[in-house]
């Protein structure tokens, strides 16, 4: 676990240095431009759409910055060379590994949640209303985050960065259309065996993403039961696991 | 004999390449064994897979056949990590960080304690004489001071078996005689040092024994002693030089050379007593009469040489 504590601080330093903690001003000043296009209606609509427009922002802040903190950890070191000099010392791969995701988690943890406190500032001296409502929302773009970052840092063991890059969007946008898509085909009585099976086996093997966009319960609803938080939590560790054990199992018989 | 911190048994090992995944050979067979608390030095040249070999040590790279052992453990191993210092050819640390900062990376790693880790790092930066910089990043450090670096970096667990690639690269003389320090300092100490370097007179002033490959093969080792001395041939140093001479001594030596008002032959041993006559008649002054010992360079070119590249 020491192992994997000091790598995960090391990512966060490296991440200070390349000033990417400075995505929460630019957010920041994103939410504050668009606040003059809140209509003008009654006081808790105003409340509700800033919730749900700032969540979606917040969304996709995340998932760029969760591609952008795996995308090249491993191939960083790897052509740096300076993963050499770390597996020269007591660090296993899987370590090693582990190490790198807890760093982007914990770094993605401290921008979410500051982006969190912008928008509840931004609510509260807009419309004087406290929304810490915001902060579920928040929590469920972090999951949906974890998801995206386990996925890239995984693939990032066997494949080039701007193969990386192809395949991990195109796995967030499968990941948002399926359940409209995909469950269609599966129901589809006119639906081939080929297409039903695909269907099926793209249904329950990828992460339906949409569980983790919250905008409708956060913005118009008051927010959702924490037995719903623990669902999607054990969902979002489920895929998590799972692609770091995919990455895993190429990256430690592969050779440096 | 001691038990061996390292040995390598008919390791082979290749790489796919390219687009068609073309497999070339790295290692066609290699095998060697080094006795712990010696110095052993991996020769060859650009080309003959030293850094493959290390990195197989390492545990960076995997082997397509063969065994092999470090510290007693097979290879791959990582408990064998805790007792290993590595010092990289090139400086590959992260930049972003102070070598006070670095080397507490490292420390953490080895699990060392505070105190420990302390006394130790500030002995290893006062040793390579960065104690002045340590607050500066690892990018602002010169060539030179990163190999310093790489050297306390690889010393701070105190390990048992010390593995260094091309330890005096880019250091200036100065630096690489500190290295050469270091190096018997360690060596005094009973640590195991496996270095891979091109720096022959180094290996050749330090090393207990070496090994040289060529084309991912063994081609010579052994103990240094035994590899450079030349049996059957012995060296005689006079004084004093004799136009006659070369006519008088080629035909009872091997080589002859003089310089200086100092004459130096090469003779075959059963030929020794021949010639000191012919040199004491020559009015020359005996010096020394040693068993012949080529350099070591002598016995890499010799080695490699015959190997088609």
């Amino acid at each position: 676990m020491r192992n994997i504590w000091t790598l995960a601080v090391t990512v966060i330093r490296d991440t200070a240095r390349k000033k990417i903690f400075y995505v929460v001003l630019l957010f920041g000043l994103s939410i504050i431009s668009i606040s003059p296009l809140i209509p003008t209606f009654e006081l808790g609509s105003q409340a509700r759409f800033l919730r749900d427009i700032s969540l979606s922002l917040t969304s996709l802040f995340g998932v760029i910055l969760a591609v952008i903190l795996s995308i090249n950890q491993v191939p960083g070191d790897v052509g740096k060379r300076t993963i050499y000099n770390l597996l020269s010392k007591p660090v296993s791969r899987l370590q090693y590994l582990v190490g790198k995701y807890l760093g982007i988690l914990m770094t993605l943890a401290i921008i979410l949640f500051v982006m969190g406190l912008e928008i509840l500032v931004l609510i509260y001296a807009r419309l004087q209303v406290f929304s810490p409502v915001i902060f579920q929302g928040v929590f469920a773009v972090f999951l949906e985050s974890a998801i995206i970052a386990a996925f890239c840092l995984g693939l990032s063991t066997f494949v080039t960065v701007p193969v990386n890059a192809f395949a991990t969007i195109l796995f967030y946008m499968l990941c948002h259309v399926k359940t409209g898509f995909l469950h269609a085909k599966l129901i589809d009585e006119a639906s081939g065996g080929l297409v039903k099976i695909a269907s099926w086996t793209f249904y329950y093997v990828i992460p339906n993403l949409e569980n983790f966009n919250l905008s409708e319960q956060v913005g118009y609803a008051g927010g959702v039961s924490w037995t719903f938080l623990a669902r999607i939590s054990g969902y979002a560790l489920l895929f998590a696991v799972l692609f770091l054990i995919i990455g895993h199992l190429v990256f430690r018989v592969k050779d440096l | 004999m001691g038990e061996f911190a390292v040995s390598l048994n008919n390791i082979r090992k290749s790489y796919r390449l390219g687009f068609s995944r073309r497999r070339v050979e790295a290692i066609h067979d290699i095998s060697l064994e080094v006795e712990s608390g010696k110095v052993f030095g991996l020769l060859g040249p650009n080309g003959a897979g030293k850094t493959t070999a290390l990195k197989i040590l390492l545990g960076i790279v995997f082997t397509d056949e063969g065994t092999g052992s470090v510290l007693g453990k097979p290879l791959g191993d990582r408990s064998a990590h805790h007792r290993l210092g590595f010092l990289p050819e090139q400086p590959y640390f992260y930049d972003f960080l102070t070598a006070e900062k670095a080397l507490d990376l490292y420390g953490r790693f080895f699990g060392m304690g505070r105190e420990a880790f302390k006394s130790r790092s500030s002995a290893l930066m006062d040793m390579v004489g960065l104690r002045r910089d340590s607050h500066l990043t690892l990018g602002k450090y010169s060539k030179g001071m990163l190999q310093r670096f790489g050297i306390a970096q690889a010393l701070l667990n105190d390990p048992e078996l010390v593995i260094m690639d091309e330890p005096s690269s880019g250091l200036d003389p100065l630096g690489q005689k500190e290295v050469r320090d270091v190096l018997l300092r360690l060596r005094d100490e009973g640590k195991t040092i496996f270095l891979s370097s091109h720096q022959l007179s180094e290996v050749e002033s330090i090393c207990d024994s070496v090994c040289i490959i060529s084309n991912g093969k063994n081609v010579t080792g052994g103990p240094l002693s035994e590899l450079l001395e030349v049996r059957g041939v012995d060296r005689i140093t006079l004084e004093g030089e004799n136009p006659e001479a070369p006519a008088r001594l080629e035909p009872l030596s091997v080589k002859v050379e003089q310089a200086e008002g100092v004459t130096v032959l090469e003779v075959e041993s059963a030929g020794v007593y021949r010639a000191l006559d012919a040199a004491r008649e020559l009015g020359m002054t005996l010096l020394s009469v040693e068993p012949y010992r080529r350099s070591l360079e002598d016995l890499f070119l010799e080695s490699v040489k015959e190997e088609p590249v």
